[in-house]
């Protein structure tokens, strides 16, 4: 608040009178060795530091101060390193840089939130939900430490470590929490900070192995389903070919619709009168199926009259009311052998397929 | 029985593809009836083509993340280039020969650049059989055709 309210002081008479820059600067100079020297003891200027509301920021040293009081110094040190620069070359009434130590004062409030509990002193894995959030932090954070041995009985004598060991041991806590679940032991766990436990077979070692086997078995299945659906790919064997095959299929397929689509366009469109022609048998088969065949002479010259899509809207509707008919008539074993004979045989109707050509080309 | 349902069900999907595709087709030619220069057949093919498609995507419904992709994609014709590709983090751990196939697959499948591989799987398939069932569609129409 006070660095603020200085700089703000500052630039506005860097803007007014030119004479005065020397002793500005002198001032300026002042206040950095001031934030070199070392850490403050008080805590306003550690307010001012971070930029933060100056009861947020006394609940965060007053939660903090007991056992990490040299987690402070080095971060307020890491926090000179960083801010100084943002002084030197900016030096405007805003606060720079400010999503970085808003990020790190969000993430040490957290913290001192966690520590305010009581059982995290004692067991250090049961509060580790909090810190499982952010787990990718503790690696994209390039200040972060190596890993130590996190033992729970040795946790008093740690406290002297920084935060971010604190971290990395509530992070290690809750892997060891999985261990323990899958009965490993957990001195085996606390020697080597990652373990990469080779599972024999059925047994499962941690929560990511566990994702990752489930994973490769959901691949599997879907490699196998692909398989059969992929025709002449039932015979090879490997992941690498099985996908070379599925893209070509697909390929192929894809290519195959843009021919079969420009062989649909090439068409004289004067068979366009047969595509007409075409949908109206289907139905004039229908009609002829379920009503007295003396309908179909009046509903047929209305589809050759106008060519509009109203009356096959109406027959398709027909189509679809009397799909029940044709599911009776499923049982028919002649449906599934020649499904190619025409078209009318992709419709949902069981009508054997060489009945309907036969009509197909009574009509035509 | 089983069976029979099951091939009624799949026939069903397959008849609503067809019929769809139908009606666009005869929307298409009804356009424009008359004989084409070689320009505009081939804008008709693309649109056939385009038809196709659609009413694969329209029969699927959003239910699948291809048929969003091909509905979408027909929704805002203009094709918006340069559309941000997100990759999943698992895939990166995989050998290069394999994600190079991965991405092949993805650029394939359409809507498939957002997906993991795993649910890209399962697009394929999906995908590849609505595909085959709409390449059957096309080809008896195109047979039909040609015999009259």
């Amino acid at each position: 608040m006070e660095r603020i309210a200085g700089t703000g002081g500052r630039s506005g008479s860097t803007g007014g009178e030119k004479e005065e820059i020397g002793a500005e600067s002198f001032l300026f100079g002042e206040e950095i060795q001031r934030l070199m020297t070392g850490p403050p003891e008080n805590g306003s200027s550690f307010t001012a530091l971070l930029g933060l509301p100056a009861n947020q920021a006394m609940e965060l040293l007053h939660s903090q101060e007991s056992d990490t009081a040299p987690a402070e110094l080095s971060g307020e040190a890491w926090r000179d390193n960083h801010m100084n620069p943002h002084k030197l070359y900016y030096c405007s009434p805003t606060f720079p840089a400010n999503t970085t130590l808003i990020d790190r004062a969000a993430r040490f409030s957290v913290f001192a939130a966690g520590e305010n509990s009581p059982e995290t002193s004692s067991v250090p894995s049961n509060s580790s939900h909090k810190v499982k959030n952010e787990p990718t932090d503790t690696d994209s954070n390039p200040n972060s430490l190596p890993p130590l041995i996190s033992n729970p009985t040795v946790e008093n004598k740690n406290q002297r470590s920084t935060k971010r060991k604190e971290r990395e041991k509530k992070a290690k806590g809750s892997t060891k929490k999985c261990k323990n679940a899958s009965n490993e032991t957990s001195e085996e766990a606390e020697k080597l900070p990652y373990v990469h436990v080779r599972a024999r077979r059925g047994q499962a070692t941690d929560s990511h192995s566990l994702a990752e086997r489930a994973r490769r078995e959901k691949i599997n299945a879907r490699m196998k389903l692909l398989q059969e659906l992929v025709p002449g790919c039932n015979k090879i064997s490997g992941t690498a070919l099985v996908l070379d095959e599925i893209i070509s299929h697909v390929q192929s397929l894809q290519r195959q619709v843009e021919f079969l689509s420009m062989r649909l366009a090439a068409v004289n469109p004067r068979i366009d009168f047969n595509l007409d022609s075409l949908l109206a048998p289907e139905s004039g088969s229908l009609v002829d199926s379920n009503f007295p065949s003396m309908v179909m002479p009046l509903m047929w010259p209305d589809v050759q009259a106008n060519e509009n899509r109203q009356p096959y809207q109406q027959l398709w509707n027909d189509d679809t009311l009397h799909q029940p008919v044709w599911g009776r008539e499923e049982d028919d074993p002649h449906n599934f052998i020649a499904p190619e004979h025409s078209l009318l045989s992709y419709d949902s109707s069981a009508n054997s397929g060489s009945l309907q050509s036969n009509q197909l080309k009574m009509e035509l | 029985m089983t069976s029979n349902r099951v091939f009624f069900n799949t026939s069903s999907r397959k008849a609503r593809c067809a019929r769809r595709f139908l009606q666009s087709l005869l929307r298409i030619r009804q356009r424009r009836p008359g004989s084409l220069s070689s320009e505009e057949v081939r804008q008709r093919s693309r649109r056939i083509k385009m038809a196709a498609y659609s009413s694969m995507a329209c029969t699927v419904g959003s239910r699948r993340a291809w048929s969003r992709a091909i509905i979408f994609r027909l929704q805002s014709r203009a094709g918006r280039h340069g559309r941000m590709r997100r990759r999943c983090l698992g895939v990166k751990k995989k050998p290069s020969r394999e994600m190079s196939q991965a991405d092949r697959l993805r650029d394939l499948v359409p809507g498939g650049e957002a997906l993991d591989f795993c649910n890209l799987l399962e697009e394929t398939a999906h995908y590849i059989k609505c595909l085959s069932s709409q390449v059957e569609i096309m080809k008896s129409i195109a047979d039909i055709y040609c015999r009259s």
